[in-house]
């Protein structure tokens, strides 16, 4: 019985295993002075009205951009236009992690599906998103479904898709291995083919959520009423250009936030996996 | 708990060029059937078919008289490897064919626990598959075999890729499990001495067909493998393939 007392394989193969903290704490350091820099240089290039072939003369300075920031931070507004695309976003990306997820997993499980569903969903696919306005002004009693409706289409086809190559991706072997214990197509399902295809489906969810937030954005511009989107345009129209720029800093820092909660659920969902060589790897033990 | 496997003139594979044709066996009740071929061969192919996963081109395949008509939890499937699901922990893989047969869970745990300590996984029940070791792993596809009490277990080549002395060792394992659980046993390898280690027969595939079964001339013990009777039987088999 040799392997019985064998010990378990070399350490580094566990994934809670903790990179040494001195290197860590120097990449974050590296992080945020690259964070710095970019704001130190807008300031620069702007406050300097700096003009090369492109201008700078125009754009306001990041301090400007900082002080407009602190005053809307301060108004209800401001909140009320967040929590607006929260919402729409929020609503949309479930829906369309739901039915994304479900519709892959059909079209790569049943040819029928396959067959019924994928000549309509590879003709839309192309359509981007933003280009369903009209649809979705005439389909839906409210703008504020439509916006939904468009974030959700756009979230859904690179969840769909990456479902539907996942699930295919999935080694045969470990069907068989449940076939054989007398599992029918529910237990596939549930046991073998969704955790198995589920890095597959983060990866897609990843994607969508990046994509759904230039689609909420760019659907509240063309029709919203509130929302980070809408007031950034309407800052715009305005000539309010350091609100235009708040507009664009909520933006980006909402779909960070959010493209990150997504990417660090997904990695609490997929711990089997071995841990990836190099990159950032925040996995704390394999939950 | 026993199973008896019949092939009838079997062929399997494309019916225009089958893999294997014209398969006449029968695998008794309660005994190890070796199985040794050459490497594509349709060793694999066999077991598929007997495990319910391939249907025969031609010819029947029974179950106790009855028509295999697919996968069941009557016969077990040990794969050479990656048989076990990556995220589930041994635990969790061993009690699988449990969960399967819906057996509450608060049953589930004392079969399990059993079985992980039988195969001598003891304290590594919390480990996932890709933290142990490759022999680790075919101990954990053995307990998860055997635990739902299967009347038979396919082996398909289960110690191909393990190192020799891992390979002994988990031999010994399994002929020592076996004397608690008399299931029949199909093992697939394309080591002859393994198949007369472990076999009380051992079927040798050859022109794409079962071409010779052979009853090993030696019980199962510690001079099975001096016995020049068996000897003998080892070069007439190596000189087949």
């Amino acid at each position: 019985m040799s392997t019985a007392v064998r010990p378990a394989p070399p350490a580094t193969d566990r994934g809670g295993t903790a990179r040494p903290l001195p290197r860590q704490a120097g990449r974050r350091a590296v992080r945020a002075a690259a964070l710095l820099g970019f704001v130190g240089l807008w300031q620069l290039l702007t406050s300097h009205q700096v003009q090369l072939w492109v201008r700078f003369d125009h754009l306001p300075t990041a301090l400007q951009v900082g002080q407009a920031f602190g005053r809307q931070l301060g108004t209800g507004q401001y909140w009320q236009d967040l929590t607006d695309s929260l919402r729409r976003i929020g609503l949309g990306f479930l829906l369309a992690a739901v039915l994304g997820t479900a519709v892959g997993v059909l079209t790569a499980r049943s040819r029928w599906a396959a067959d019924l569903l994928g000549p309509v969903l590879e003709l839309v696919r192309p359509i981007p998103a933003i280009a369903l306005v009209p649809v979705a002004i005439m389909l839906f009693p409210e703008n504020e479904q439509g916006i939904v409706f468009i974030t959700c289409t756009a979230a859904f086809f690179p969840i769909t898709v990456s479902t539907r190559h996942a699930v295919r991706a999935v080694p045969p072997r470990w069907e068989e291995a449940v076939r054989t214990m007398g599992g029918g197509r529910a237990r596939v399902l549930a046991s073998v083919v969704l955790p198995g295809a589920l890095p597959g489906v983060v990866g897609g969810l990843s994607v969508g959520i990046g994509v759904s937030w230039i689609c909420v954005i760019s659907a509240e511009m063309v029709s919203g009423q509130y929302g980070v989107g809408y007031r950034t345009w309407q800052a715009y129209t305005v000539l309010d250009y350091p609100g235009v720029f708040v507009g664009m800093a909520t933006i980006g820092l909402l779909g960070w936030l959010t493209s990150g909660a997504v990417e660090l659920t997904g990695r609490r969902l997929t711990a089997w996996l071995p841990p990836r060589a190099g990159g950032d790897d925040p996995r704390g033990g394999r939950g | 708990m026993t199973l008896r496997l019949t092939a009838r003139n079997l062929a399997l594979g494309h019916p225009g060029h089958p893999v294997l044709h014209g398969v006449d066996l029968d695998v008794e009740p309660g005994e190890v059937l070796t199985v040794v071929g050459p490497s594509g061969g349709g060793k694999s192919t066999l077991l598929r078919a007997l495990a319910g996963l391939l249907r025969p081109a031609a010819g029947e395949l029974l179950a106790d008289g009855e028509p295999v008509r697919g996968p069941g939890a009557d016969r077990a499937l040990v794969f050479q490897d990656d048989g076990l699901l990556p995220w589930r922990s041994v635990r969790r893989n061993v009690e699988l064919p449990l969960a399967v047969r819906r057996v509450p869970r608060a049953l589930r745990g004392a079969p399990t626990a059993e079985w992980i300590g039988r195969v001598g996984l003891d304290g590594l029940a919390d480990r996932l598959p890709r933290e142990l070791s490759g022999g680790q792993r075919q101990r954990v596809q053995l307990a998860r075999a055997l635990v739902g009490e299967p009347r038979a277990v396919l082996m398909d080549e289960p110690f191909g890729a393990l190192d020799a002395q891992t390979r002994a060792a988990m031999q010994r394992l399994l002929l020592s499990v076996r004397e608690r659980q008399r299931c029949t046993v199909v093992f697939v390898t394309h080591d002859v001495d393994e198949a007369l280690l472990l076999g009380d027969r051992v079927a040798v595939l050859g022109g794409g067909t079962v071409a010779a079964v052979h009853e090993v001339p030696h019980p199962r013990d510690g001079a099975r493998r001096t016995d020049p009777a068996v000897l003998a039987l080892r070069e007439r088999i190596l000189g087949s393939l």
